[in-house]
């Protein structure tokens, strides 16, 4: 038994953080390793060892250039899924703020009823409905066209207002009362008193419905079928490695996968103060 | 209350479920009676011609009466990418072999033979009309009805040769047309590795790899390429039972089957550390860097075989494994790919004419020239262009020592995976006949998925 209550403390957070930095490289290996053979130039898929021997921007270059097929066409399924992504991500964060404002702070005779028809939906996986939300799409005209990938990533996105529904029950309802008092209504209330003392729940909402378009696979390679220009990322991406094309397309592939990472982690970096920011306390006096 | 409120959820989800077969339902019978229809028109354009004179002109082309009232026709066309560019010449040429007709728009789209299959049963109504797709997914399509019948069936058997005709017929009826009679595996080696009159044998390839310190590359993992190791036993497919989904075998010797795999698996053990099990995909990779002698790879992987090897590349029928003193071929998996109609066309017999033109004589030459495709196509195996490639060459004669990728059922491929995995497995021993005999068996109970 060590007596010394510095010399245990010391032994103990050794161990943790020599586990901690073992998780740690395992968990970013694969990030360190996906950057580093984005830019190797040698050999066209993979190579028994971990660091490249050539380095070059070529990969890169050549998925923007798109030297090579008109099947692959990076730059334009780029646009397409952040086209996608910032409309359905508009229209997902307002509808899910919205609803759990709703559910939060307006009592009516059905709240609980559709609370619990939400979170029974919400258990089914959103590809049972696939084929269902395809010919549904098709009689509307919607199929193979990104309007549909918009109306799919935000139309259910409102049941998703759980987090944000416990978010919102903690702000004090006394602030409420008190903007009714001085004659604000509901509406004013959501937009003026309680978004502003949210943005920790709003950044993770914008952040959470972004990234979606940018994972979505199976629903987007079911509605865009064979047209190819109007694929998104994730699924142009899994195209790169099949067999057609893997042996010419492979890093370019690793750097596509890459740039993915862009404009979630820009998202990410001008939102991410505003996580601390959000600070309620203080908000009613007495 | 809360009794209520469960009745009513549960009543939802009923019809939500039943929301959702309904949709799946009116479709498939959509894509029924649609079938059927162009399957009446195309029969109906056969019988105009007769039952012997099916009114082809040439290879290519049939007489334009075939076009019915068509007319301001659009279609849209499925190839793979490598094939894109040059379809959209062959289209061009064949507007202009029939002058007469007006065509709106003939669309080419790349998609790969191998998904061609599940985009069509996808949503056939939005597919392309006329399409390439690779033999294996010949059966469901037919079971799902969307491909129709070849509207020209005795002329095109007569021009192709026999093995692609028997792949491509169910049920005594011709359903699509050969486009190649090329889509398998093969050996491609580095030619400065392994002497040409050593490829023979896999013995010798995997000496020279090692005296090379190179290493050979099979996908034991993937029952595509692992079968290899059954079908060489002796155990071969044939087939479907009558319920549609369990493999059949051939008659098989088992204590002759159990001696090649136990030779398969002494040679790996015994060439541990040149013989790798790795994906195709390392190969052309593998050959770029310099680390590969040789390998059993795809077709469809040449050109970037050739890229990597550039003068040095040599490709040679998969070699023979010595068994108790005799020799014994590999036997491979071996598809074809073919040109399909869509049977929810709405210009049925303009499709029809399109790939009969797409699969006939010139654009088989074409493709032989251009992208290296094996031609099924019997006028165009014979020239020069086919007989001179030693690629084609490799391929043909492997097709000849090996069971075509038709009929097969899809529990097929992870047995054999696994088959080939134990093979290859540290803790296997190739003396163990016991072990290897009951390899045997649960991998073909595991097929016929009876364990």
């Amino acid at each position: 038994m060590i007596k010394s209550y510095k010399l245990r403390r010391n032994i103990a957070n050794a161990i943790i953080y020599v586990l901690l930095a073992i998780l740690g490289i395992l968990w970013v290996s694969p990030f360190v390793y996906l950057l580093m053979h984005s830019f190797r130039l040698e050999s066209m898929t993979t190579v028994p060892y971990l660091i490249p021997h050539e380095w070059g921007f070529d990969n890169y270059v050549a998925l923007f250039t798109g030297s090579g097929s008109s099947a692959i066409n990076f730059p334009r399924w780029f646009l397409n899924t952040l086209v996608v992504a910032i409309f359905s991500c508009i229209i997902s964060t307002i509808s899910v703020l919205a609803v759990a404002y709703t559910f939060s702070r307006l009592r009516f005779g059905a709240r609980k009823k559709l609370m619990n028809v939400a979170m029974i939906l919400g258990m089914f996986p959103g590809f049972m409905t696939m084929i269902a939300i395809y010919y549904l799409l098709k009689a509307m005209g919607l199929n193979q066209n990104l309007v549909a990938l918009v109306i799919c990533y935000s139309s259910g996105a409102g049941m998703g207002f759980q987090i944000s529904k416990g978010f919102f029950d903690t702000i004090p309802r006394a602030l409420d009362e008190a903007a009714t008092i001085d004659g604000a209504t509901k509406n004013q209330i959501f937009w003026r008193i309680i978004l502003p003392m949210s943005k920790p729940i709003v950044v993770y909402t914008v952040l959470t419905s972004f990234i979606g378009p940018w994972c979505d696979f199976i629903l987007a390679k079911i509605i865009m079928g064979d047209a190819r220009d109007l694929y998104t990322v994730a699924i142009g991406l899994q195209s790169m490695v099949s067999a057609e094309f893997i042996n010419q397309y492979y890093k370019q592939f690793l750097a596509g996968s890459v740039l993915v990472a862009v404009p979630i982690t820009t998202l990410f970096l001008i939102m991410q103060r505003y996580y601390v920011e959000g600070v309620t306390a203080g908000g009613v006096k007495g | 209350m809360k009794k209520i409120l469960a009745i009513l959820l549960a009543g939802m989800m009923t019809a939500t479920a039943f929301a959702g077969c309904g949709g799946g339902a009116s479709s498939s019978s959509q894509g029924g009676s649609s079938s059927q229809g162009s399957g009446e028109s195309s029969a109906a354009s056969s019988d105009g011609g007769g039952a012997t004179d099916e009114m082809t002109v040439d290879a290519n082309t049939v007489d334009p009466s075939l076009f019915g009232d068509e007319n301001n026709i659009t279609l849209k066309v499925w190839a793979p990418d490598k094939a894109v560019s040059l379809v959209k010449e062959q289209v061009e040429a064949f507007k202009k072999a029939y002058p007469d007709k007006t065509f709106t728009k003939i669309e080419v789209v790349a998609q790969g033979e191998g998904d061609a299959g599940t985009q069509l049963l996808n949503d056939a109504s939005v597919a392309a009309d006329v399409f390439s797709f690779a033999s294996d997914q010949l059966n469901k399509l037919v079971d799902a009805k969307v491909i129709s019948e070849v509207a020209f069936t005795k002329t095109v058997t007569d021009m192709n040769s026999p093995e692609t005709i028997t792949a491509g017929t169910l049920d005594g009826k011709l359903y699509a047309y050969p486009e190649t009679n090329d889509n398998g595996y093969y050996l491609v080696y580095d030619k400065t590795v392994i002497p040409e009159d050593k490829v023979g044998k896999l013995e010798d390839v995997l000496a020279a790899c090692k005296a090379a310190g190179k290493k050979f590359i099979f996908d034991c993992g993937d029952g595509f390429y692992s079968c290899t190791f059954a079908f060489t036993a002796g155990v071969k497919i044939d087939g479907l039972e009558e319920d549609g989904v369990t493999q059949k075998f051939a008659q098989y010797d088992e204590a002759e089957a159990v001696k090649t795999l136990q030779a398969f698996s002494k040679l790996i053990k015994e060439y541990k550390g040149t013989f790798t099990s790795l994906n195709v995909a390392q190969i052309a990779s593998g050959f770029s860097t310099g680390t590969l002698g040789a390998g059993v790879d795809g077709s469809w992987n040449t050109t970037a075989d050739q890229d990597a090897l550039k003068d040095k590349f040599g490709a040679a029928k998969l070699p023979t494994i010595t068994v108790d003193g005799t020799e014994k071929q590999l036997v491979s998996l071996f598809g074809y790919k073919y040109i399909g109609v869509n049977a929810s066309s709405k210009f049925p017999a303009s499709a029809q004419i399109l790939a009969y033109y797409l699969a006939g004589e010139t654009c088989q030459q074409q493709r032989a020239e251009k992208l290296g495709w094996g031609p099924s196509n019997k006028a165009v195996q014979e020239m020069p262009v086919v007989k001179d490639s030693p690629v084609l060459q490799a391929i043909a004669q492997q097709a000849q020592n090996a069971c075509a990728q038709v009929n097969i059922a899809p529990t097929f491929w992870t047995p054999m995976g696994n088959l080939g995995n134990k093979l290859i497995a540290e803790e296997t021993n190739p003396d163990d006949t016991a072990y290897f005999t009951k390899l045997l068996k649960d991998t073909i109970a595991n097929v016929r998925d009876e364990a």
